[in-house]
Formats: C-alpha cells, structure tokens, sequence
C-alpha cells in the first residue's frame, strides 16, 4: 500500500496549560480530498500550523510526505491559510510573481500565469492595482491565485470560502477542482458543508482534541445519522418502535429507523396504521445535521 | 486558463539562493519603488545644493563688496598718532590731513567731507576711531575697510618686503613628515580612508535603522507570516532584507555624495572648500580592513538587534520605542570623542570599546586614529560578529515563533519554552 501523503499520529498540542489537541491520528492519502472538520476553537487551524512545522508541537509524528515539513518543500506546497494577507502596499501583479519566484517560478512563467489567471477571476485590468485598494473578496482571489500558482502537488486550504460570494465561491470551488483533476491532494477546513458534500472523499471531524468522526462521507452519515425518510404525508403520524420522528410540521416529517429496521418495513407500518403517504424517499442524513448534533451548542468564537 | 506550470523542482541548496536572490531583488526594489525613501535620500542633497548655491552667491557678493569698498575713494580727513600713515598714502585713498579735530568732525557732521579717521599711536592696542556720514549699514562697512586697508599698506610698505610681509600674515605651507614604526605614516591623510567606514555605518543605521526595524513587522502586520514561512526558510528571508537594506542605504550614500564630489571638482573655489588634494590620501591596508570588518560586525548586530525587537512587537509603534534607544547608543561615544582621540586608554574609552552597541563607532574612530592594536581590533570584530550571528538567530527565533502572534507581543522566555515535538 502507498504511503499517506499526510501521517499524524498521537499528535499533542498544549498552549502553556490549555490543551488544544489532546491525541489526534489521521493519514491523508495522495490524491484524495480530505475534509478537516471541527466547531470554532476545536484546534483544525493549529493541526494545520503544527503540520507545516509554524508551531512546534508538543508532542507526537506530523509528516508530510514521510518526513517533517521544511519551508524548503515549499515549492510543492500550496497553503492558504486562515489568517489571509498580502503586501498591501505593491501592485498585485508584483505580488504574484514575487510569490511565484519563492515557489521556484521563473520570472516570465510566473508573470504569464498570474495575467491568465487574473484574466480568469475577472481581475486582469487590476493587474499593476495596488493590494490595498482591492476589496476583500478581490484579495481573497489574488491569495487563492498565489496558492496554486505553483501547481502543488498539497493544497491546504483553511476555510477557503470565507468572504466570498456565492458566484466567486463557486469560481473558487471549480479552481478547487482544477487542481484536484491535475493530481493535488487537498485537505481543506470549513464550514460549507455542501462544499465538503460535493469535493471530500473523506472527513475528519474534530473535538475535545481528538478526531469524533473519521473515514469516508458515507461511513460518517451512516454512523451519525444513518438513513433519513423523508415523508410527505395527510392524516396524523402514529409513534413506532421502528423509526424516531425528528422532524414533524405540516404534513411533512422525517423519520430515523431504528437500529435493524427496514424502510419498507416503516412504510408498510405506515399504510396499515392509516397514514396517507403522499410521498416517501430516502435519504443520507446531510453532513449539516450530522455537524449541529455533534458540536451542539459549542460556540467558541474564534478559531484555535 | 491552462494548467498552472509545474514549477522546477530544484534542490535546497540551488532553491535557497535562487530565494536569497528573490528576496533581495524583491525587498530592494520595493524599498527604492518607494516615494519616501526617494524623499528621504534627496532631501539631504537637496539641502546641500541650497547651501551651496547659497555659499557661492554669499562668496561671491561678499568679495566683490568687500573689494569694492577696499578700493573705494572716499574723502576724508585724518589724524594719525602712529606716525606709520603718510599723507602720500592717504592721498591715495582721498585722506588729507586734518589739524583741527574738532573743524574735521564738524566737517562729517555738515557732509563736507565723508569720514573722518583718527588712528591712534598703537593700533594694535587702541582702536583707530572713524567719524562718518551715514550711507547706511552696509555703506557705512566703507569706513572701516578704508581705514584698515591703509593700516594694512602702510605697515607692508614699513615693513618693505612682500615675503616679510607674507610671512607676518602666516602666509607659509608646511609639508610634514612623520614616521610610526620606521615607516612614513600618513597624518590626517591616513585617517580619512578608515573613516570612511564609520560615515558608511552611521548612514545606513540612521537612515536605515528604521527600515530594519519595521522590516519584518510588515509580514506581521499583512498577515503573510504563513505563507511565508511555508515557502521560505526565515533566515533567508532576513538575510534578504538585510542585504538588500545595505544595498539601498549604499545607494542612498552615492546619492548624497554626488553634490559633494560636483562641489569639489567644479566649485571648489567658489564654495571655498579646503584644499583637499584626494591624491595625498594615504589608504593602509590593516586600518582598511579592520575598518571594513568593524562595519559588517558592527552592521550585523544592531541590523540582526533590529529585527529582533520588529519580530517580538506587534506595531511599528510600539517597535519605536526601544529603536531610540538603540540610536542613542551609536552617538554616546561621541560625547567623548575627544577622549578617545587623547587617551584612548581612558576607562570611559575602553568601556565603549567594548560594550557591543557602542563598539563599533568607537572602535572605528580610535581604528581611523591608529588607536586600536591589532589585539584589541581583534576582540571587538569577534566581539561583534559573534553577538551579530547571536542576534541574527534570535531575530529568525523571534520572528519564525513571534511573526505568528499577529496582534500579541510575543513573550521571549514562552518561544524559548515551546518543547519541540519528537517529530
């Protein structure tokens, strides 16, 4: 089997006497998506940091590629991280080159990309604009741009949807996408969970320092919410030992079988205790809901 | 857009200096892009320009008034107790003799005539009275000019001796000879060389000082420490700034001595600068290189110092306060600077000599004075260029673990603390 591109193990990160992560393990695999999922303040952002050796952990492996990360390996790396900024004070274009260079771009290549991709993103006539006179979602752009310039071989991206639209989060996700179909590993922190829906192949979810959740999309729906019935309906809703009803109002409702149960046993029970079924369809239990029932009421305000 | 291009993947060695080299064209040419920088380096010429224009015309108008009243005829009466004035050389200048004081002092008050000179029987010890008709103030200069070129004339004509006349004005040129260890030393000739250095130093910590200090408070302060420091190693990326700061500071010295260098060779005598004759300068190998060592050591620590206290603050602000400081330690040495050019033994000396933020100045003045023994030069380079690297690698501690606490000011003692992780 091939080595993970990412190994953590028993990985332990104190800040003088709060412990952030108490004893997390995941492998990222090469060529896969990977979802890094927590609530505010459940440590995604330190893991990251401690990952790419910007914290010292205080214990445990963070290997990237079989080994610890060195700003060296930077050039096959591209990190867009949580706290986002640029050089505000020089033109974009100089920006993006500067970074290109640091990432092993020669001047002309780096140039040539960043005018296509400022063309791309509907920025080409901003190219020799000053940062700072850019709005914030433009900026986001140009920091998306100097991520994946040097087409890295891992994209880490710390909630890369922050601050855009709805019409430039969809840009973003299909520049996303491109890296993905050019071989990029991905491992990406966020709170869209649609996004994680359409791009994860796999997640970990995040809490108390440790990982809650971890493995596929579909094993963590399965062990979280299973299945969900989604039922439309006339008449009253009886109560069963096959299903817990989560959702009721206005002739809709949706239905949790219980452990062992069949959904065509639920709709025969249904039928025969006198329900008009107007309609019945299965379906996932969304990441969404999955998230709210693990995280609760856990509102820490900023991210660790 | 296409693919993006796969970059070339080079080997650390060859990537860190095609960074090192990024960095520095980057940082350089964003330092001289900027307005302020060109406002600071041309704010010192300009300056000088405006002096100099100013000298040139003061020089020249002041020549050709004090020419003008020099030779200007005025009439006037005299009374000469000295016996040293003829009436031949008063008549020169449009004196007649007066007998009656009191008739030639009415004369001035009435205009008949302009002045009135009484000159003393010691001019040398009692002041040569003069009695005019008012011409205004600048005018009114005419009087004493007159009166003190004829003093002038009629000693040179009692002395009766242009070279005895021009020796009594001191009016000789001395050239010295003058031997340290058997060898013909340089004088004042062999100090400007090594000098040099500690102008170099002083321009680029000055001018500069803040620039170093703030350098690395940019990437705090644009929140592009992890980007950064995901791409580049920290060391290279202050060695970067560094140099490329020295690169511009040279530039900006080029800037302000190119008004000097055009002064000198066109308008020297306009500008009335010395007699400087470059071709005189005695350039010894030792004081050079020392003098060249004692800047890079002396360079290294208060740059790597600087971007230390930048990594550790969360604002230029408040960066600002401990860059003061620093500053005033490169002028302590000299309230004392001529204690160190008279007795470079002194304990004050000495302990300048030594402190590492006041040494390099130090040491560079008593190295341009031939004060500082090879042993001595010795210490202080090594003095310096070790607490230089020191520095250094505090600044990259500082600012690998410090740049990342955007908004805090880092504790030095809790980034030393971080265990590292038995990776």
């Amino acid at each position: 089997m091939r080595e993970p591109l990412v190994h953590i193990k028993n990985f332990r990160m104190d800040f003088g006497d709060q412990v952030v992560i108490r004893d997390l393990s995941f492998d990222v695999q090469v060529g896969e998506t990977f979802g890094f999922l927590g609530s505010n303040g459940s440590g995604k952002t330190t893991t990251l940091r401690a990952l790419l050796g910007i914290y010292q952990a205080t214990a445990g492996t963070l290997h990237i590629d079989g080994k610890v990360f060195e700003p060296r390996d930077g050039a096959r790396l591209g990190y867009l991280p949580e706290e986002r900024g640029l050089y505000k004070k020089e033109s974009v274009l100089d920006v993006m080159v500067y970074f290109g260079r640091l990432k092993g771009l020669t001047r002309q290549k780096a140039v040539t990309w960043s005018l296509a991709y400022l063309d791309r993103v509907s920025l080409a006539d901003k190219a020799t604009t000053r940062v700072d006179k850019l709005s914030g979602g433009q900026q986001q752009k140009i920091q998306l741009g100097v991520t994946v310039m040097n087409d890295p071989e891992l994209l880490i991206l710390d909630e890369p949807t922050q601050g855009f639209d709805p019409v430039n989060r969809r840009l973003l996700m299909d520049i996303i996408e491109d890296q993905k179909r050019a071989g990029a590993t991905v491992i990406m922190v966020t709170h869209q969970m649609e996004e994680v829906e359409r791009l994860c192949d796999r997640v970990l979810l995040l809490k108390d320092g440790t990982a809650e959740a971890y493995g596929t999309v579909e094993d963590v729906q399965d062990r979280y919410g299973g299945t969900t019935i989604r039922l439309h309906h006339s008449g009253p809703l009886p109560a069963s030992d096959l299903y817990d009803i989560r959702v009721a109002e206005h002739n809709y409702a949706e239905l949790s079988p219980r452990a062992g149960t069949d959904e065509t046993d639920i709709l025969r029970e249904l039928v025969q205790r006198g329900v008009s079924v107007r309609s019945f369809a299965t379906a996932r239990t969304s990441l969404e809901e999955i998230f709210i029932r693990v995280y609760g009421a856990q509102t820490e305000p900023s991210g660790a | 857009m296409s693919t993006a291009p796969r970059p070339n993947r080079l080997g650390p060695e060859t990537m860190s200096r095609h960074n090192l080299k990024t960095v520095i064209s980057f940082e350089f040419f964003r330092t001289v892009k900027k307005k302020r920088f060109w406002v600071a380096t041309l704010a010192i010429p300009a300056a000088l320009a405006i002096v100099f224009s100013l000298i040139v015309i003061s020089n020249e108008s002041t020549s050709s008034t004090a020419k003008a009243q020099k030779n200007a005829r005025l009439s006037f009466a005299f009374t000469d107790g000295s016996g040293l004035v003829t009436d031949t050389l008063a008549t020169l200048y449009g004196g007649t003799k007066a007998t009656d004081r009191a008739r030639a002092l009415a004369d001035v008050k009435a205009g008949i005539v302009d002045a009135y000179f009484v000159f003393p029987a010691d001019p040398t010890t009692q002041p040569v009275r003069v009695y005019g008709v008012d011409k205004g103030i600048f005018e009114n200069g005419t009087y004493d000019a007159v009166a003190r070129q004829i003093l002038v004339t009629a000693a040179q004509q009692k002395i009766g001796s242009p070279q005895l006349t021009a020796l009594t004005q001191g009016k000789v040129t001395i050239d010295s000879t003058t031997y340290k260890n058997g060898q013909v030393s340089g004088g004042l000739n062999a100090v400007i060389p090594p000098m040099l250095f500690l102008v170099i130093f002083y321009v680029s910590i000055v001018l500069l000082g803040n620039q170093m200090l703030t350098s690395t408070l940019e990437e705090k302060e644009n929140r592009v420490t992890e980007m950064i420091l995901t791409t580049l190693n920290p060391t290279t990326l202050i060695v970067g700034k560094i140099i490329s700061l020295f690169m511009a500071g040279l530039m900006q010295m080029l800037v302000f001595v190119l008004p000097v260098v055009i002064g000198y060779v066109f308008f020297r005598s306009n500008l009335n600068l010395p007699d400087l004759d470059l071709a005189h300068l005695t350039f010894e190998p030792a004081p050079l290189v020392v003098g060249a060592l004692l800047l890079l050591g002396g360079y290294t620590l208060f740059t790597g110092t600087l971007v230390a206290i930048g990594a550790i603050m969360p604002t230029a602000r408040e960066a600002g306060v401990f860059f003061g400081s620093l500053m005033a330690l490169i002028f302590v040495p000299f309230y004392v600077v001529s204690l160190v050019v008279s007795d470079p033994h002194a304990l004050i000396v000495q302990i300048f000599t030594y402190f590492p933020f006041s040494a390099p100045v130090t040491a560079m003045l008593r190295n341009a004075f031939g004060s500082l023994s090879p042993i001595e030069s010795a210490i202080v380079i090594g003095e310096l260029f070790l607490l230089g690297v020191v520095a250094l690698r505090l600044a990259v501690h500082l600012f690998r673990y410090g740049s990342i606490e955007y908004s805090r000011k880092l504790s030095i003692t809790k980034s030393f603390g971080r265990r590292s992780a038995s990776r």
